[in-house]
């Protein structure tokens, strides 16, 4: 592996991390929100945070394009705060959590709707407040399924490339992840270079998609016993 | 015991529940046909129908709105244990930062008898264990009010008998005034010393338990259920060997043991008592004793007749055609007989 494989192995995996950690705490607290919501508008809410899952991602791309630009009210925030999006590695994060936000929410909400809402109130007449009884009774018990949603999520955002290319570009050692390096190496008609980072991401994923098993089996193996 | 003071609306499905009642028993038993809003009756009381109108007083002063500052201990009919926690994360769960979180546990623990299931998770235990689980759990905070919803329904004949001792014992030594839901008023009348009769989301009824669980009032409310006369007595040697001592007599029932001593609570299902107009003479059974018909009623393919003797109220469960045979009615005079063995020891 050179040092530029390296190097895009790292961005990768370091980008696709920061995306899973910006979006965990908001998803969470989405698929806690839409399990034990019932109220109307619910279903609009829950289509419209899924649209990524089914957008091209180049269409997503654009979105965040158009509301990164300049003279947009996000656009202006972020330059107010002096932060620098576009094609820069924070484009990378921005454009993988946006992709893989709808997994981790999906998955946490369907773990938070497995766990009884009774016992919440059961926790409250034991002197839990609301919030006492997420952290302590729907949390722990919704855990494994936000954990398997995550690394799921994290998997995708591995592998985010409409999106990244229209909001971070594919600048080798600053934006390039994997999957932009084997396009950009493809292009170039160095096949051959492309292959070895094939073969990487395909282990990175395949660690992933196997934990992610693992943890849904031994949930599965909990609920039976 | 401090006034409960009850007043609450809240729309159903089916009906809207309109509860208003106020009772200073130390055991209150609410009856009712199934759908007749009695879970939600405890949930409301709970706090946690936040949608409720109307006020819950205890001693005049309204229970805040939030649940965990009511001081409300709630026994929902399936337990609904922690499952992520074992039992003894359970019962801490309502300790939370008592210094006397430890000596609570002990105290709740050893008057269950959960101790050696502490270590336990939900799935590994019982039925009969996680209800105790889950009354330790809520009596761990020393509730003001307890409220149990069927803690009975979901066990089997033999786990019940395991689980009403326990119920004596919190009702009996827990300081805490007890709500207890039931459709069995074989345990309301053994439990509660006053009850509340619903259907269709009101109360119908409410008196000591003599007076509401009446064999016309519970035709009125619906089909019954099962009715088993539940008898406590103290032991007592005689020379035939041990006996029950009961407010009005000595009953012979069964014992594997030499010589009891203190008290023991028995159960005899209502179809195992018979009936006779005439003194009975030659007869195996071995507890033959005048009885009192206060009243009777038919109800469906049944005809329950209920009677005192030896200083204890039973009920019988007839056929309607031997009930219009013997002539029995209110006042009538008459000898009940009951098998030593249909006495069954629950312990």
């Amino acid at each position: 592996m050179s040092g530029a494989d390296f190097e895009v192995v790292r961005l990768t995996l370091l980008t696709a991390l920061g995306a899973t950690a910006l979006n965990l705490p908001l998803a969470v607290l989405a698929g806690w929100g839409l399990a034990r919501w019932s109220g109307a508008g619910r279903v609009a809410t829950e289509t419209v945070l899924s649209l990524p899952l089914v957008l091209p991602p180049t269409a997503v791309g654009l979105v965040l394009l158009q509301a990164l630009a300049v003279g947009s009210p996000f656009g202006r925030l972020l330059d107010a705060l002096g932060v620098e999006v576009m094609f820069t590695w924070k484009g990378v994060v921005l454009a993988s959590a946006v992709m893989s936000f709808p997994l981790l929410v999906r998955s946490a909400r369907t773990a938070f709707a497995e766990v009884d809402p009774r016992l919440v109130g059961v926790a409250r007449t034991l002197g839990a407040s609301r919030w006492g009884a997420f952290w302590r009774v729907e949390l722990p018990l919704a855990a494994q399924g936000v954990v398997a949603g995550t690394v799921l999520a994290f998997a995708r955002a591995l592998g985010e490339f409409g999106a990244t290319i229209l909001i971070a570009g594919n600048i080798p050692g600053r934006t390039q992840t994997l999957a932009l390096a084997i396009y950009h190496r493809v292009q170039m008609g160095k096949e051959a270079q492309a292959w070895p980072l094939v073969a990487l991401t395909t282990l990175i994923a395949f660690a992933a998609i196997a934990a992610a098993e693992r943890i849904g089996q031994r949930r599965q193996g909990e609920v039976r016993g | 015991m401090a006034e409960l003071d009850v007043d609450i609306s809240l729309p159903l499905s089916q009906f809207v529940l309109q509860a208003r009642f106020r009772s200073r028993s130390p055991a209150l038993a609410v009856l009712g046909p199934s759908g007749a809003g009695k879970t939600s009756l405890l949930e409301v009381l709970a706090g946690l129908r936040p949608r409720a109108k109307g006020t819950v007083r205890m001693d005049g002063a309204p229970l805040p709105e939030d649940p965990e500052r009511r001081s409300v201990g709630y026994v929902p009919q399936d337990a609904l244990l922690f499952p992520h926690l074992t039992a003894e994360d359970n019962l801490r769960f309502g300790l939370h930062g008592r210094p006397d979180a430890d000596r609570r546990l002990a105290e709740v623990a050893e008057m269950t008898d959960v101790g050696g299931l502490l270590r336990q998770y939900p799935h590994t235990l019982s039925g009969g264990e996680r209800q105790r689980v889950a009354l330790a759990r809520a009596l761990a905070p020393q509730p003001r009010l307890l409220l149990l919803d069927e803690p009975l329904a979901s066990l089997d004949a033999e786990l019940k008998q395991r689980i009403l001792p326990y119920l004596f014992r919190v009702r009996d030594e827990a300081k805490v005034q007890l709500v207890y839901v039931t459709h069995h008023w074989g345990e309301a009348r053994l439990l509660a010393d006053e009850a509340l009769l619903m259907r269709g989301g009101t109360v119908v009824a409410q008196g000591s338990t003599q007076e509401v669980l009446s064999p016309k009032a519970l035709a009125d409310v619906g089909p019954l259920p099962d009715a088993d006369n539940v008898i406590r007595g103290a032991w007592e040697a005689t020379k035939e060997g041990p006996a029950l001592r009961v407010r009005g007599g000595l009953l012979w029932v069964p014992t594997a043991e030499a010589e009891p001593k203190g008290t023991a609570t028995f159960l005899v299902p209502a179809e195992d008592i018979l009936l006779s107009t005439r003194p009975l003479e030659g007869i195996s059974a071995r507890n033959v004793f005048p009885a009192a018909v206060r009243d009777v009623a038919a109800v469906g393919t049944d005809a329950w007749v209920r009677f005192e003797g030896c200083g204890e109220e039973w009920w019988a469960r007839l056929t309607p055609a031997s009930v219009r045979e013997l002539g029995l009615t209110a006042g009538t005079p008459a000898f009940a007989a009951i098998k030593a063995h249909a006495f069954r020891r629950l312990r």
